[in-house]
């Protein structure tokens, strides 16, 4: 029985309607798992992050240090121990990030400049956290030693304010974070972490179709002009996915409004090659086990893990080479290297070119997808008769 | 049915399911080697940052060297101008620019504290706070040397303006990963996750079979004897993982071997109990195998080891006590990683035990509904 492929693609789509599990997978799944990643990061910075302190002198000048450390909107200095020994348990215990020690005669030491020193130690097991409590504590640290050492040389170097200042911090910096102006986390994470998921719901969603296609007629699947029907199969996806990839670009860059710089249409693009190499290589990890478990399987150890490879918590050059040849494996990170040259950069076209033709060789993998589907189906044939 | 047709019929079910092997065994081995492999240099280094001197004198250029020595960054190109510095930046060769000022060392001598500029890449949040650490490190010390100076030309002795230039240190020291290495921070959470997903579709995978290799009268009986087979199998992948692979990749072990047994004791039972209820619930295999895929991500980052927990929304949070992963990788960072007794981990261990006894009745209940469907 011949058909048209439009035909072939409307059967898909009414085989994703009947089955509920397909049906939740293209519809709100993907909407939940992206808004529940997002979710995480929603607050964008770490913020009141509780730090202990122990402060031996009890003086005015270890109050006032206590309130510059507490003025960071980073920390939350409320946890105010005895001694050092009940202070280290509750770093143990993971009830604070950090723990400020302040000496005896710590004002007595600073006035007299004898320069007494604070210790503070720093949780480094939660790295995101302690990287945040470590700035900001030598932030405020440096604004305060910055006022003690001016007020210091008012007295004994110039009368002059701006000169007093100048001799205690000698050199002034200026730091300006590009391409993400207020250092935000959520921005940093949330526009990676989404696409491995969608590249994760992808792959899956791939397998399971396959999979239902076959034990709805287990007999003679994969059936007549399985090369037709496997074009079908992918031009009922790829819309789909499209759709959720678009879906999640426009709710970060218009609807929550983060900066985008880039063109639209180079990303879309973009998008689409990594749908069509996403569907191939779900085919393949189905076709070449025919079991929907086991495929899946390989899809997560193949899918879950490429957060990691992308580059985006851990830059690429600093990844041994097995880790950066295992990432050129997989679509997503070539995909994420053009969006954020996109959305931050704006970078043009030639300088992509490299990235979108490794994407584009991903679609490879639909002409495996249909030769092993259609050698399915001649052995099939074969065997009938 | 006999306890031992019992425990050799699960056995046989469970091994010569290729599956449940491949994902158990192939998995569990293969993800000890993925997962750490991008984080295997534990730390950025050297990134590439172009210089623009503006001003040319022998201080500035001191600056630049120091700046180049730091572990941090290595120097890739001196630039004339802001805008050749910008091209490299678009095109991505470069982590940043560091801009030192026209008159620099005039405006330093005269005390007119110049402005050093640092721009950086801040859309990658690690690189970026690398170079910054580094840029800030050279321009700090550059400082202090001045600051020194200054005082020595005031007739202080050396050892006091050395010691005296700063009105208060601050002694900042990282501690319980104290190279805030990658591996050392992702792996030690990630591992028990791994094992937690591989158990969970292990054990839904066998639970789902509609094969009904087992026929038992007692589901009670059933539940026990395959939660036990899995956490026997899953206690050498525990020795597996946290003693070999730790070693091998250097992530520090503080607690006691008992203590470890302790977290694992109902880990193990509650991440099979809770396999077994979705094996039982779902309606066919491959489906429990989508399920815990598609949770993992948002498991790995709203476990509390990325992100702060207070940070998460309130709901999640919640609604993440009841998966045994979130409480293990609690207790095992806190006493593998921080050291913690074993009276800080007791919550973690209560919760635990909650976890295994409710997954592990909801099991029994379901497995005894889907016997007596089979029978009548």
């Amino acid at each position: 029985m011949k058909q048209s492929l439009a035909r072939h693609t409307i059967e898909q789509w009414q085989a994703l309607c009947r089955d509920p599990w397909l049906l939740s997978l293209v519809s709100w799944v993907p909407v939940l798992l992206f808004v529940t990643l997002w979710s995480v990061f929603s607050s964008n910075f770490a913020r009141n992050l509780p730090v202990g302190v122990v402060d031996l002198d009890q003086s005015r000048l270890s109050r006032s240090l206590i309130r510059h450390y507490d003025a960071s909107p980073t920390i939350l200095l409320e946890q105010r121990f005895g001694d050092v020994a009940r202070g280290t348990e509750a770093v143990r215990r993971g009830t604070v990030f950090g723990l400020i020690i302040i000496p005896k005669d710590f004002e007595r030491d600073t006035v007299s400049g004898r320069s007494p020193t604070v210790s503070a130690m720093v949780t480094g097991q939660y790295l995101l956290v302690g990287r945040n409590v470590n700035s900001a504590l030598s932030q405020a640290h440096a604004t305060f030693t910055a006022g003690v050492e001016t007020v210091r040389n008012l007295s004994t170097i110039s009368p002059f304010p701006s000169q007093a200042l100048a001799a205690a911090v000698p050199i002034a910096t200026q730091v300006t974070p590009l391409f993400n102006s207020n250092t935000n986390y959520a921005q940093f994470l949330v526009s990676a972490m989404l696409p491995a998921m969608w590249q994760i719901l992808m792959v899956a969603t791939t397998i399971m179709v396959l999979a239902d296609g076959r034990r709805r007629d287990p007999l003679c699947w994969p059936g007549d002009e399985p090369g037709k029907r496997f074009a079908g199969l992918v031009l009922a996806l790829v819309p789909l996915f499209l759709l959720h990839g678009a879906w999640y670009l426009s709710w970060l860059y218009v609807i929550m409004g983060w900066p985008m710089h880039g063109s639209w249409p180079i990303l879309i693009l973009a998008q689409l090659l990594t749908v069509i190499g996403s569907i191939g290589i779900g085919a393949l990890f189905f076709l070449f086990t025919l079991d929907a478990a086991r495929a899946l399987s390989i899809a997560a150890f193949y899918a879950a893990s490429s957060l990691a490879f992308m580059g985006v918590t851990f830059p690429v050059t600093d990844m041994v080479l097995p880790a950066r040849i295992w990432r050129s494996l997989v679509p997503i990170c070539h995909y994420i290297e053009i969006q954020i040259a996109q959305v931050d950069y704006g970078a043009p076209l030639s300088y992509q070119a490299g990235q979108l033709l490794w994407l584009g060789g991903f679609c490879i993998t639909l002409l495996f997808g249909s030769a092993r589907l259609r050698r399915i189906g001649a052995a099939r044939k074969e065997a009938d008769a | 049915m006999s306890l031992r047709q019992l425990l050799a019929g699960e056995i046989r079910s469970l091994f010569t399911d290729t599956t449940v092997m491949l994902t158990v065994f192939l998995g569990v081995f293969l993800y000890s080697f993925l997962y750490p492999l991008p984080y295997l240099k534990q730390l950025p280094r050297e990134q590439q940052v172009v210089v623009v001197n503006l001003d040319g004198s022998q201080l500035s250029r001191q600056l630049e060297r120091m700046v180049d020595a730091t572990p941090q960054i290595h120097i890739s190109e001196r630039m004339h101008s802001l805008a050749g510095a910008r091209e490299r930046f678009l095109s991505r060769k470069t982590a940043g620019i560091l801009v030192i000022p026209e008159r620099f060392y005039r405006d330093l001598r005269l005390g007119l504290r110049p402005t050093l500029g640092f721009a950086g890449d801040a859309s990658m949040l690690l690189v970026y706070g690398t170079v910054l650490e580094g840029m800030s490190t050279a321009a700090g010390t550059l400082a202090a040397q001045v600051a020194v100076q200054q005082l020595l030309l005031e007739g202080q002795p050396p050892r006091l303006a050395r010691d005296q230039f700063r009105g208060a240190w601050l002694n900042l020291r990282t501690v319980f990963n104290p190279t805030m290495g990658y591996v050392s921070y992702v792996i030690p959470a990630v591992f028990v996750l791994i094992l937690h997903q591989t158990l969970v579709i292990g054990a839904g995978l066998v639970s789902c079979a509609k094969r009904g290799t087992t026929v038992s009268s007692s589901p009670g009986m059933l539940v026990l004897v395959r939660c036990g087979l899995f956490m026997a199998i899953y206690m050498v992948l525990c020795l597996y993982y946290f003693g070999f692979c730790y070693d091998l990749y250097g992530i520090p072990r503080q607690a006691e071997m008992w203590m470890l047994a302790a977290i694992m004791l109902p880990f193990l039972a509650a991440a099979s109990f809770l396999g077994m209820t979705l094996g039982l619930v779902l309606p066919r295999r491959e489906l429990v195998t989508l399920v815990v895929l598609l949770s993992s991500m948002p498991l790995i980052f709203s476990s509390g080891f990325i992100w702060p927990e207070s940070a998460l929304p309130r709901p999640l949070v919640l609604l993440l006590q009841m998966i045994p992963a979130v409480p293990a990788i609690k207790a095992l960072l806190g006493v593998n990683q921080l050291g913690a007794g074993y009276a800080d981990i007791v919550p973690q261990l209560a919760q635990l035990w909650l976890c295994a006894g409710f997954y592990g009745a909801l099991a029994w209940y379901l497995a005894g509904r889907r016997l007596s469907t089979r029978l009548s």
